[in-house]
């Protein structure tokens, strides 16, 4: 209803104390919208409506914010009621599956059980949990200290570092860093921090560790004008001080020896090889912040212990994920979607630029082609006749999916949506617009293999048909081409039938042309439909009973191409 | 007038039960009191499943002055998400950045709180495949932007419930498996909103202002050391060309990220040197009203620009290769 959230902007002063619904509203919406239900529920969702609507008026004359929605409540407070209970219900439904004591049960089970077995349950996980229970020191949360440290440092693929800013000593490091860097948390701590760090980035850590006054590179970001603000000369302390952000990205040494490290020490020789160390990037931020020296580095040396504070930089430590480019191969990719349009005997005269990335030809190549020419075998029959529907139709039509020769010779899954444009003043249909959309389906590869027997077919299909005088090639095309055509002409007939009652229908041998021997089982239906003549009839027989099935299709083919041939002298 | 009786006494042994659930939840009593019978239930689903994700892991307490620190220092809160995008979990720091405390979102359905042009994008990223720890998709680093709704004000406040935002959040993070049951598996992230801070920027970082399209209208001069480039060359000039064109995927998500939401991180990327060659950088960018060099309050109807700070991540590789017509002009033109 408004763009709040998609709960729907309810906003139920009777239900003050409620608590799943509060996603936030528009303000100044005069109407308290009762929201519809997200989800299931279709009568509710029903009867909602209707009682906004009749309320609708009632509501919006109101001034009285409260009364409005006293008013307007009195009817669906039912219907708040039911979500209600249907809400808890779910929650009862989720906390059973949780409780192991719950699932065994068949049936369902009530609701105060569930509720008793699941004090049960955190009792018994009371009973055996440490943490979150038997820490008084720090305030009670549901999930304690030090499990919310390890999921976070989980969830980052880091490590905590402290840093001292004056000699870069690693004064901690979290155990997370053995999985990062392979390192364990002793080889690390007390170490300095740049024997770690890519030689290249020394310099660029050197600087964020310092907190002197004295650095002129000094640059800070301003966030809310996005203007550099130059450090001057008596910039403020807060900047360096305690406190002060720090984020960089560094290089950090990655040791390749996984497992043992005790090896290394154990063999002399080992050790003393040069080792070569991968870098990983890291992300680092933090801030800088002032600890008692005693607390932090209890290593350090008397002259230390004199400053009774150190700085230091806590950070911590992101790994930076590997770059990977290429797309993510689930990703969401918009179905290629193309337009063509052709003549009422389907043959091509515009084809969007975009078809060439799906079909594989310039639109230049396919322009004046019939569209039957790339038309799968088994798809002809249902595209025929929603050829056939869609000119007589001033709705949109949709296909099924079918299968889309492409200039490679393979098929490609598309489904498209057909609309007729009519002439206003003609009343005769000028041509068929057709909107195609690319239909990924999980049997691609299988479609790719039938295409390939397919198109094997076709190949013998075409050696078959010697046309006496003209390639298979053409042949193959004239047949595909006469389907459209014939539908074409067939609408034509329609028209002068319509136009003048004393005209023919449709040629005697309208229905042949389509039956050619090689798809003559699909096409046995539109020889139904198209109402066999007794000529077709007898042709298809002797066709049939001639000696050898190559015989017959050639004589078959021979005849489609006479009768093409008599349908073009007809019409000019 | 018995039926009535015995409803309310069923009501009052409810209730009871209620508050036993409640006591047994490790909470601040000022936070239990207000608890409604739907909340216990939630929280109490939360710490059912947060103990089965968390069984069976061996960790070490550490030392205890560092505890607290953790989520300051990451500037963020922390999110377990399960698999129907239940919030099952959320530090109590998430106050900060929604203005809604812990109590009052756990268990709650994230696609509820954000927006709803995110939410493809959420529901990919959520896409856990059971059981497999070995799985692809199980491991790889999730890494998106996405915008939840926040009730704080401009100045930090908790604001009405009626009169929430949008604020943009950088999340992070990866799949926890659980060994028991694959249904409580779920999804780790840490959400950090992505203010520019005000941040140090050290020797290797420099700071660009484009336009919406992506063209340079401002680059500072740190980038002349950097890449070569002076920044009068760069001014009109598109991010695009100056990249590595396997690149191209990973700046086009960053620039359609900023124009819907406002805010990204680029992720790793890399810049042609001038003189050859190129680094790898990352960037991060927000719109912005455009910069007046004056402090006065920006105007509402001012064009918007991009400010980005980008990071240079490694020194310069492959430093003869030219990929450009940039990098075979000769710096001083004969």
């Amino acid at each position: 209803m408004s763009a709040g959230g998609s709960d729907g902007t309810a906003d139920r002063p009777a239900d003050q104390a409620a608590e799943e619904e509060e996603g936030p509203s528009q303000a100044g919406s005069a109407m308290p919208s009762v929201e519809l239900p997200r989800k299931r529920k279709g009568e509710v969702e029903e009867r909602q409506i209707l009682n906004f609507n009749l309320e609708d008026d009632l509501c919006r004359s109101e001034e009285e914010d409260q009364q409005v929605k006293m008013k307007c409540f009195r009817e669906p407070h039912r219907q708040i009621e039911k979500r209600r209970r249907d809400k808890m219900n779910n929650l009862i439904d989720e906390l059973s599956a949780m409780i192991p004591a719950c699932q065994p049960m068949a049936r369902k089970l009530d609701k105060l059980t569930v509720l008793r077995k699941a004090v049960q349950h955190l009792k018994a996980l009371k009973a055996g949990a440490s943490g979150a229970f038997t820490d008084t020191k720090h305030k009670p949360s549901i999930l304690p200290q030090d499990e919310l440290r390890h999921l976070l440092l989980r969830a980052a693929d880091g490590f905590l570092l402290v840093v001292r800013c004056d000699r870069a000593k690693m004064l901690f490091i979290s155990e997370s860093v053995s999985k990062i860097l392979n390192f364990s948390k002793l080889e690390l701590t007390g170490q300095s921090l740049f024997d770690f760090i890519h030689p290249k980035d020394i310099h660029k850590v050197k600087e964020q560790l310092s907190s002197s006054e004295m650095l002129p590179q000094q640059r800070l970001v301003d966030a809310s004008t996005g203007v550099q603000v130059q450090a001057d000369a008596h910039v403020r302390p807060s900047h360096l001080a305690t406190g002060a952000r720090r984020s960089f990205f560094c290089r950090m040494k990655h040791s390749r020896v996984t497992g043992k490290h005790e090896d290394k020490h154990s063999l002399p020789g080992v050790s003393k090889k040069k080792e070569t160390y991968r870098y990983c990037t890291l992300h680092c931020t933090g801030y800088m912040r002032t600890w008692p020296s005693s607390q932090l580095d209890p290593e350090a040396d008397c002259t230390d212990k004199e400053t009774s504070s150190l700085n230091c930089l806590v950070t911590v430590c992101r790994l930076h994920p590997p770059v990977s480019h290429q797309p993510p191969k689930d990703v969401n990719i918009k179905a290629t979607e193309f337009v063509t349009r052709c003549a009422i005997d389907g043959k091509f005269t515009f084809v969007d630029q975009q078809a060439t990335t799906v079909i594989g030809y310039l639109p230049q190549e396919v322009l004046g082609t019939s569209c039957y020419e790339y038309f799968h075998q088994d798809d002809l029959q249902h595209l025929a006749g929603k050829h056939r529907q869609v000119l007589r139709s001033k709705e949109k039509v949709e296909t099924q999916c079918y299968k889309f020769k492409t200039k490679h010779g393979s098929y490609v899954m598309l489904q498209s949506q057909w609309f007729s444009f009519t002439n206003p003043w003609t009343k005769e249909v000028e041509f068929i617009v057709s909107s195609n959309k690319v239909v990924s389906g999980p049997g691609n590869a299988k479609d790719e293999s039938e295409a390939g027997s397919s198109t094997l077919a076709h190949e013998e299909a075409k050696q078959i048909l010697e046309i006496p005088g003209l390639s298979t090639g053409v042949g193959m095309m004239i047949y595909a081409g006469s389907i459209g055509t014939q539908i074409a002409n067939e609408l034509g007939d329609t028209y002068r039938a319509n136009s003048s009652p004393s005209s023919e229908a449709s040629s005697p041998f309208g229905s042949v042309q389509e039956k050619c021997p090689l798809t003559s089982r699909s096409t046995s239906s539109r020889e139904e439909e198209a109402g066999s003549s007794s000529h077709s009839q007898s042709l298809a027989d002797s066709s049939k009973e001639a000696s050898g099935s190559s015989e017959a299709e050639c004589r078959g083919s021979f005849i489609c191409l006479a009768l093409f041939k008599h349908n073009c002298r007809s019409k000019s | 007038a018995i039926s009535r009786e015995a409803a309310r006494r069923r009501r009052r042994v409810e209730s009871d039960v209620f508050g036993d659930l409640s006591r047994l939840l490790p909470l601040q009593a000022s936070v239990r009191a207000h608890l409604d019978k739907p909340s216990i239930i939630r929280l109490t689903l939360s710490f059912i499943r947060m103990q089965a994700l968390l069984r069976g892991e061996n960790r070490q307490t550490e030392i205890n002055w560092l505890e607290e620190m953790y989520l300051k220092i990451l500037e963020g809160f922390l999110m377990v998400l399960s698999t129907t995008g239940d919030m099952i979990f959320l530090s109590d720091n998430v106050s900060k950045y929604m203005g809604l405390s812990q109590t009052e979102l756990m268990g709650h359905n994230i696609f509820e709180y954000t927006h709803p042009c995110d939410h493809e994008e959420i529901r990919h990223n959520l896409r856990l495949t059971a059981g497999w720890k070995k799985c692809r998709e199980n491991n790889k680093h999730k890494d998106f932007v996405m915008r939840i709704k926040s009730a704080l004000t401009h100045r930090g406040r908790v604001g009405n419930l009626k009169s929430t935002t949008w604020k943009v959040l950088h999340c992070q993070g990866r799949v926890k498996l659980c060994v028991a049951s694959s249904s409580v598996s779920c999804l780790l992230l840490t959400c950090r909103p992505l203010p520019l801070s005000h941040t140090l920027l050290s020797t290797h970082t420099f700071t660009s202002q484009h336009g919406m399209d992506m063209r340079f209208t401002y680059c500072d001069q740190r980038v002349t050391s950097l890449l070569g480039y002076r920044p009068e060359e760069l001014l009109g000039r598109s991010i695009y060309d100056l990249c590595h064109t396997l690149d191209t995927s990973c700046l086009n998500k960053n620039h359609l990220n900023l124009c819907l939401k406002s805010q990204s991180v680029s992720g790793q990327y890399r810049m042609l040197v001038r003189s050859g060659g190129y680094v790898w950088v990352e960037s991060h960018s927000a719109v912005i009203p455009g910069v007046q060099p004056s402090r006065s309050r920006p105007n509402p109807s001012q064009p918007l620009c991009i400010l980005s700070v980008t990071y240079v991540l490694s020194g310069v590789e492959e430093p003869s290769l030219q990929l450009s017509l940039d990098q075979t002009f000769p710096r001083y033109p004969r």
